[in-house]
């Protein structure tokens, strides 16, 4: 598939991982209007100045942010055709360097039409607008050559061993179905089946679970290198900053025992068995008149919301009340931990009748910490998180996915109506997923799919 | 001179006559020169018109107003549609020929045409003037004018016959080949290579008494469709009677027989140099290459209602005369067959289709077009599908038009072309359905409604085929909105439009028609599986049409950007040596025929699209 130079390209423009600040880039003629879409800037950004604005994605373009508006300030510089880089009205948007934040601005420019930038595209652009001059013709030329087939499957080659393995192994299995099927329909008078018809949703089945399992690995691949958002709930004064406090070993968020005194979420990172895991404080879960403190019971539910995992904290001080009860239902769809606090002291109430599962610790002490982490480690699956084989790119993820995608609709076909749609069916969508994983590992023409059916079966009269 | 033509067709096999006829029916004055007028339209090989993919190729010929649709129409004995128990995108339609009276039939056809002249004789030198066609001069010295020369010499190019350890020169049996015109073309510079095909060994029907081992159960019958499904849209039902043919299995005596005469075997003893199809595996092949497959099957056919010749499908070889005898008798049923003639393998010179343009005109000579073998092919069908395309574009050649194109979106012949002239040859090139991206829509149900229009344009529809088919979309048109207006009972009981019911899989079309439950639905008796086909499955599979339409369009773009003729691709900058000289040898007409060619990279189309359609000199 060739790419055009007319549209417009985004990518992250800084290296992967955390930084300061990461920037976004976007070159083509449509990337000032994307970019206000992104923004709250109302006017027209002035030439090759910084402009501070605020990033506001759209929930319906960043699912992943829903209910999360704004989520960054930003720093956006644009660069007019013909003086930029690439010749190109380009426009930079500088954000904390945080990739979720980074990974969703790019997602949403992409939503808005924007489209991602090949590797290299940018230099390539550059070039051909006439921004590099022709001693640099010679690094373009490698470029160019550098997005052969061949050096694609070495490209591919040089990814992490495991992932190449998963990939191609995937890749394998599919090619050598479709290649059945494809003799199925072009070699009906064999007198044998290439495969037998109610094996192939059998193999479509198989590899869809594969694509699955790699998407799967891909998000805790996301959560290694990014970590996972811990939030800590409950009721007021019920200990939640004490036990934030006891698990990063500093006493950072201010504790008192005047009920609603952390109104902005704190947050603070730890190590969790080697998995950076960011802890959040919340406001007290409760009704409240006070709009500065009722602020800080939105933003605790919001950060719930989001959390990977939340835990749930009750007093077994003081009696349990109706706003635990609120506590305990609003979160019964989230993933999370329910902890009973201050076990040093004498108990109001039997927790072992009320919340059988909690997990009994005294955040004052430190009694039961221990096994809080171990069961924060085994709800948050941590262990399975070594030695995955794991998706880092974000141009891969997108087409792994768009390889599951054909994967299930080809596993429909199979499935309709309780028969199967013929192979011709659901070669469409196999062919559809083979495309997308191929974007990985270099393309095969249709002539090794001809040599894979001559290679292995005696056709033809 | 002794005569004057717009447009001479070497070679009377299945490209020449469909070039001929086509040239001829625009309204040029064409020269058809062959050998001998007792093998026109001759089958050397499989007695047999169709199969998978190539039956796509014939309906779309037969859509563009060719003639071998008709043909195989007039004088099958035995029709089969293929892929029945799929869907309609990949039914193709199969028919055994008579092959005497196929050839007859075509020759008839290209009789009645007033603008085809018969010149017997021998192909000798191209006559050039300024790298542009002027003439042909024969090896008998006559000499004739014509502005477009389309050759269609089939396997004759320095054909090399091999049986055993006998060569003999030769097109194909007791044929003599083509010397004068092959140093003739090759003075022109194309790029050759060498190919290599075959053929079994023909039995005597009066020697097999295939009643008794079909009894004995040494063969099974195989019986065509009844009623048959034509190949043409103009074609009435075929009510004549069919022949039936047989299947029977190879055993480990013939097995053995291989493996002990492997030596005297040219294709094994390195005396055969050419490339054969891998689809078309020879006896030889099937044995050595695959040891661990017990049986091969094996179809006896007869060449024709009353021909003597019976032709054993799946036995090709190039083995001596008493090996073949013992290998024939080795097989059950077949201890006492009589053999007629010996398989036999054939070398022949073929010319990288690279050296061709979209139109099958060289690129070298200005006027000069090749179709079938020569261009690497094989099949009948793949070379007849060339031979319309060359035929058509040999006629307009010099015109002010533009010239007949097709694309790989609509036409497994746009396809066929654009292989050819984009990868060239490695081994003789079959047409396969797994070839065409979109499969879904290159259908044989809707051959003509994608390309009758073409032909139209092309001057090659008729006013009596431009009327059926009109009739024939406006039922169509009609049948897909009456889908949509009627509405039918479901089985839930509830009422919904018919179209909305015929996406369940298993709601049938036929059913609903038969049900009385679709009263506007039209049909013409003559065409009725293409009416009921070409209905059912735009509707019952739009979500898959849908998708592949919506591809197309996605690629379009860069379909639809023109690279002109004489773009000087080694003054863009930054292109590698190898990249130019891939783009200059192919001269790619539009950035995804450029992207198509083996070893083009994205990369390299995206710097092509940024200075085609820019002066390349104001940049310097």
């Amino acid at each position: 598939m060739g790419f055009s130079t007319a549209d417009t390209i985004v990518a992250i423009a800084t290296p992967p991982g955390r930084g300061g600040i990461g920037v976004v880039r976007l070159s083509g003629p449509e990337a000032p209007t994307i970019t206000r879409g992104l923004t709250t800037h109302e006017t027209a950004f002035e030439p090759r100045h910084a402009t501070l604005t605020t990033i506001r994605l759209k929930p319906d373009t960043t699912p992943a942010f829903d209910g999360t508006s704004t989520i960054d300030h930003a720093v956006v510089t644009f660069f007019p055709a013909p003086h930029s880089y690439t010749g190109e009205d380009v426009v930079e948007l500088s954000a904390h360097g945080s990739p979720v934040v980074l990974r969703a601005i790019v997602s949403a420019a992409l939503a808005s039409g924007a489209r991602l930038a090949e590797p290299g595209e940018f230099t390539l652009r550059a070039f051909l607008n006439g921004r590099i001059d022709l001693m640099q013709a010679e690094a373009v030329a490698d470029l160019i050559d550098a997005v052969t087939p061949l050096q694609a499957r070495t490209a591919f080659d040089q990814l992490q061993g495991t992932l190449t393995e998963v990939i191609a192994g995937i890749d394998a299995a599919l090619f050598d179905l479709i290649a059945r099927l494809e003799a199925s329909v072009d070699f009906p008078d064999e007198g044998y089946h290439f495969v037998e018809p109610r094996a192939i949703a059998d193999a479509v089945a198989a590899l869809r679970d594969r694509t699955a399992s790699l998407l799967a690995d891909a998000r805790r691949g996301r959560l290694l290198r990014e970590g996972l958002l811990l939030a800590i709930v409950g009721k007021p004064n019920v200990g939640k900053s004490s036990l934030f406090n006891a698990l990063i070993g500093a006493a950072r968020a201010i504790v008192t025992d005047v009920p609603g005194t952390t109104r902005d979420l704190v947050t603070e990172a730890i190590d969790l068995g080697g998995l950076r895991v960011t802890l959040v404080d919340t406001a007290g879960f409760h009704e409240t008149t006070d709009h500065v403190e009722a602020e800080g019971v939105v933003r605790a539910k919001r950060a719930q919301e989001v959390a990977d995992l939340t835990v749930v904290l009750l007093d077994r001080s003081r009696s349990f009340d109706d706003d635990d009860r609120n506590i305990i239902s609003q979160t019964a769809d989230a993933h999370r931990l329910i902890v009973v606090n201050k076990v040093d002291l004498p108990a109001a109430w039997t927790a072992c009748d009320v919340v059988p599962d909690a997990v009994p610790i005294s955040a004052a002490t430190g009694e039961g910490l221990d096994t809080l982490r171990a069961r924060m480690m085994t709800a948050l699956d941590v262990e399975s998180l070594d030695d995955r084989p794991e998706i880092t790119n974000v141009r891969h993820i997108a087409l792994v996915e768009r390889a599951h995608d054909g994967l299930t609709r080809a596993l429909e076909a199979t499935r309709i109506g309780g028969g199967s749609l013929t192979e011709e069916f659901v070669l469409a969508d196999l062919q559809d997923a083979r495309a997308a994983l191929e974007e990985i590992t270099g393309h095969r023409a249709t002539d090794d799919l001809l040599a894979h059916i001559f290679s292995r079966f005696c056709v033809g009269k | 001179m002794n005569g004057s033509f717009d447009v001479i067709v070497i070679g009377a096999g299945h490209a020449g006559c469909e070039a001929a006829y086509a040239a001829a029916r625009l309204g040029a004055r064409v020269g058809l020169c062959t050998l001998t007028t007792d093998t026109v339209a001759h089958m050397p090989c499989n007695p047999a018109v169709g199969g998978t993919a190539k039956g796509h190729l014939v309906r779309e010929i037969d859509a563009l107003g060719g003639l071998m649709g008709r043909a195989i129409d007039a004088t099958g004995i035995q029709f089969k549609l293929l892929n029945r128990s799929r869907g309609p995108a990949v039914w193709s339609p199969r028919a055994q020929a008579d092959k005497k009276i196929y050839g007859r039939f075509v020759k008839a056809a290209l009789d009645a045409e007033p603008n085809v002249e018969w010149l017997i004789g021998r192909a000798g030198r191209v006559l050039v003037d300024h790298h542009r066609v002027v003439g042909l001069a024969m090896e008998d010295g006559d000499a004739y004018e014509s502005r477009a020369l389309v050759v269609t010499t089939g396997t004759f190019l320095n054909g090399l016959i091999h049986i055993g350890a006998e060569q003999h020169p030769a097109g194909r049996a007791d044929e003599p080949p083509s010397r004068e015109l092959a140093a003739s073309l090759k003075s022109f510079g194309f790029e050759w290579g060498r190919l290599k095909t075959g053929t079994p060994p023909r039995l005597d029907r009066e020697s097999i008494d295939f009643d008794r081992q079909v009894a004995e159960g040494r063969f099974a019958v195989e019986r065509g469709d009844d009623p048959p499904v034509p190949f043409s849209f103009l074609s009435p039902p075929i009510e004549r009677a069919q022949i039936d043919c047989y299947l029977l299995h190879t055993n480990d005596r013939v097995r053995d027989l291989v493996r002990a005469n492997i030596a005297r075997s040219p294709l094994f003893n390195g005396q055969i140099h050419g490339i054969g199809p891998r689809y078309c595996p020879s006896l030889e092949d099937k044995i050595v290459r695959f040891p661990d497959k017990e049986r091969h099957q094996i179809f006896l056919e007869p060449e024709g209602l009353e021909a003597r010749e019976i032709y054993v499908n799946g036995f090709s070889m190039s083995l001596p005369r008493d090996v073949q005898a013992d290998l024939i008798h080795a097989l059950p049923g077949l201890e006492s067959a009589v053999l007629l003639r010996p398989g036999y393998a054939v070398e022949y010179d073929f010319i990288q289709p690279t050296e061709l343009t979209r139109r099958l005109e060289s690129k070298r000579v200005a006027g000069l077009f090749l179709a079938g073998q020569i261009n690497g092919t094989s099949g009948y069908e793949e070379a007849a599908a060339q031979g319309i395309v060359a035929g058509i574009n040999a006629a307009h050649f010099g015109g002010s038009g533009s010239g007949f194109e097709l694309r790989r979106d609509e036409a497994y012949i746009g396809i066929l072309v654009d292989d050819l002239i984009t990868k060239g040859c490695l081994e003789p090139y079959r047409m396969f359905t797994s070839r065409a991206e979109y499969r879904l829509l290159l259908r044989v149900d809707n051959a003509d409604l994608r390309l009758t229009p073409r032909g139209r344009a092309a001057g090659l529809v008729d006013d009596e085929r431009w009327d059926l088919f009109k009739a024939r979309e406006g039922r169509y048109e009609r049948n897909v909105r009456a889908l949509d207006e009627t509405l039918v009972r479901s089985s839930s009981g509830d009422r919904v439009a018919a179209s909305h019911l015929l996406r369940q899989p298993e709601v049938r079309l036929t059913r609903l028609v038969a049900d009385g439950q679709l009263p506007r639905f039209e049909s013409d008796p003559a065409t009725a599986s293409v009416d009921v086909a070409s209905v059912e499955t735009t509707v019952k599979y739009a979500g898959y049409l849908k998708r592949q339409e919506r591809e197309i369009e996605r690629l379009g773009k860069e379909e639809r950007r023109r690279i002109p003729l004489d773009f000087p691709f080694g003054r863009v900058p930054g292109l590698s040596k190898e990249v130019v000289q891939r783009l200059t040898q192919v001269r790619p007409d539009t950035l995804g025929h450029a992207l198509r060619i083996p070893g083009i990279t994205p990369a390299a189309i995206a710097v092509l699209s940024a200075y085609v359609g820019r002066n390349l000199e104001e940049r310097q």
